[in-house]
Parts: C-alpha cells; sequence; structure tokens
C-alpha cells in the first residue's frame, strides 16, 4: 500500500508542476489568430439541442406526471403558477373590458347589485376571486423565504405547505368577509 | 485545463477556415483574457468555475435579482392601497402587477414551450399581451374610477 501511495502522489506533484510550469510561459503567438471564442453552450441552447434531436426522431415522451407519487410541496408548487396565470387572466380581461367594453364600471357595479344576487353567492364569489390571490401572495413570500436560504431543510418544507395553506384560507375568509 | 490550453495553442488548435484564419477554441478561464497577471496558483484554483463566472453578461442573475425585489414592492403595495389610495398606488400597481405577471407568463413559456420558432411566436403573444394589459389598467386608472376606488366598489355589493 505504501509503494502505490507513493506513485500516485508522485504523480500528481509532477501534473501539478507540469501545469505551473505551461502556466507560466507566455502564450505563444499564434500567427494569424483572429478571434478566440469562449467554449460551453447555454442551458438553452442544450435544451434546444435536446428537443429537436428527439423530436426529429419522433421519440414519444416518457410518462411523468401519470405515474410519479404526487406530494403536497409538488402540488403547491403548480398551484402557485395556477394561481398566478389564473390572476393574470382575470388582469388582463378587465383591463381589455376597460379599453373595450362601452359603459364606465360604476354602471356595471350597478348592473351586478340590480341582480339582488343571494348573499352567499356574493360571498362565496368573494372567497373565490380571494383564494387564488392570498394563496399566491402567503407561497410567494415563502418562495423569497426559499431565495434567502431558509427553510429549505424537507420538515421545513412540508410544515410551511400546512401554514401556507391555513393563512391563505384564513386570509380569504377575512377579505371576502368585510 | 489551462495547462492544456496553453499548450493547444502552441499548435494552433481550433476551426481552420480558408487559408491562415484560425478560431482558438478556448476554455473560459482562458479566453477572459485579464488574468494574466494572476499568479498560476490562483488561476489554478480556479479552473473549474463555471463559466458563468466569466459570462459577457450577468444578465440572467441579475433577471432573477430584478424578479424577487418586485415581488416585495408588490408585497408593499397591498398594504400601501388600503392605507392611502390614490392615483400614486393605482399606477404603481399597474406597472408591477403588469410586470410581474409578463415576468411570470415568460417563465412559463420558457418551461413549457420547445421549439424555436413556437418559442417566439409565444413570447410575442404574451409581450403583446401583457402591453395591453398594461395600458388598459392605466387608461382605466385615467378615465374610469381608478383601481383601488374599483376594489371598494366591488367589495361593496
Amino acid at each position: 500500500r505504501g509503494s502505490t501511495a507513493t506513485v500516485k502522489e508522485k504523480m500528481a506533484l509532477l501534473i501539478r508542476q507540469v501545469g505551473r510550469q505551461c502556466l507560466r510561459t507566455k502564450v505563444f503567438p499564434v500567427l494569424c489568430t483572429r478571434h478566440i471564442a469562449p467554449m460551453g453552450t447555454t442551458a438553452r441552447e442544450e435544451m434546444q439541442k435536446f428537443w429537436n434531436k428527439n423530436n426529429q426522431l419522433s421519440r414519444p415522451l416518457s410518462p411523468h406526471l401519470t405515474i410519479y407519487k404526487w406530494s403536497l410541496p409538488m402540488a403547491m408548487s403548480i398551484c402557485h403558477r395556477g394561481a398566478g396565470v389564473v390572476m393574470t387572466t382575470g388582469v388582463s380581461l378587465f383591463a381589455l373590458s376597460a379599453l373595450f367594453v362601452p359603459g364606465d364600471f360604476a354602471s356595471h357595479v350597478e348592473l351586478i347589485k340590480s341582480l339582488s344576487l343571494p348573499p352567499q353567492l356574493i360571498f362565496c364569489t368573494k372567497f373565490a376571486i380571494c383564494v387564488p390571490l392570498t394563496y399566491h401572495m402567503w407561497n410567494g413570500l415563502r418562495h423569497l423565504v426559499w431565495d434567502a436560504g431558509q427553510g429549505l431543510k424537507m420538515p421545513q418544507v412540508h410544515w410551511s405547505c400546512y401554514f401556507v395553506l391555513f393563512m391563505a384560507v384564513c386570509a380569504a375568509f377575512g377579505m371576502a368577509s368585510a | 485545463m489551462a495547462s492544456l490550453v496553453r499548450l493547444s495553442s502552441l499548435y494552433a488548435r481550433g476551426v481552420k477556415p480558408l487559408f491562415l484564419n484560425r478560431c482558438l477554441l478556448a476554455r473560459p478561464l482562458v479566453a477572459s483574457g485579464s488574468n494574466n497577471k494572476e499568479s498560476p496558483a490562483l488561476l489554478l484554483s480556479r479552473i473549474h468555475v463555471s463559466p458563468n463566472f466569466y459570462a459577457v453578461s450577468k444578465s440572467a442573475s441579475q433577471h432573477w435579482r430584478n424578479e424577487r425585489a418586485l415581488t416585495v414592492v408588490l408585497f408593499s403595495l397591498f398594504p400601501a392601497a388600503f392605507i392611502c389610495p390614490g392615483p400614486v398606488v393605482n399606477y404603481s400597481l399597474s406597472a408591477v402587477i403588469a410586470l410581474h405577471s409578463y415576468w411570470g407568463l415568460e417563465n412559463i413559456i420558457t418551461d413549457y414551450v420547445h421549439g424555436s420558432a413556437t418559442f417566439k411566436m409565444a413570447k410575442a403573444a404574451i409581450l403583446a399581451l401583457s402591453a395591453t394589459t398594461f395600458a388598459g389598467l392605466c387608461y382605466f386608472n385615467y378615465s374610469d374610477v381608478g383601481i383601488c376606488k374599483a376594489v371598494a366598489m366591488l367589495w361593496s355589493i
């Protein structure tokens, strides 16, 4: 064992010294070199290559969402994105109607008031509007905590899931009853 | 390894188009060029640092940072809307919401849309949508009651 260790050590030393020697020498002026291009592809380029190759070969996509067991953090992550999409759609529809639908906002509110909807339905609608907002906000807060490098241990991830769900429902309930 | 690149530069390895034009393919550590003054030991210690360290643009990491900063601003706007509703908060909310949702949609299409043509089309579509949303919200703030008042009116139903 002693002899192989020293052989390895000697090789390591040799490689290091060779390396140092080369770095000490100046770069040999290569004639007619026009460009020095740094190697390396971006993540985006590598993904494109992956998809282009597999689409070209007409390979089927392996099952993923249909076979892996769903976990709560996984479900909450996609719900975070889903809530964002829902709210973006709502805000965009609102903005487009402000631009293209005739009549000001007050007249539309009056129209809804004139329908005399039951208060339970109104409460449920308000709750349904608030849930994506409060969920996205509280889960967004959790994301910011993760971005700060905290709360990344699995037990913390799990209890923060329940915390976010609880706070989101309570906040939506509070907002809807205001 | 930097040592291999130095050796290979002696042999002018690389792409060779017509005549004597050469493009020297080099690892980012060498290609960054500015590190010839450093000691070899320091250079060696950084050989395996990812190329992003020497990236020409830090735009990706700055974008990430800007996304988080905007999220913090958005968090602070909600209590502001309750405490002092008015045109300042209205227009700020319009801008911040439009930008936050635009960046969110951009992330979604980056994740799920593949292929260069459809990707570019999707990017253009969400840019148009987000710009229109921002314009609509600003128009609403200008010629109608404004976001804060509208929420108050809606909640009075």
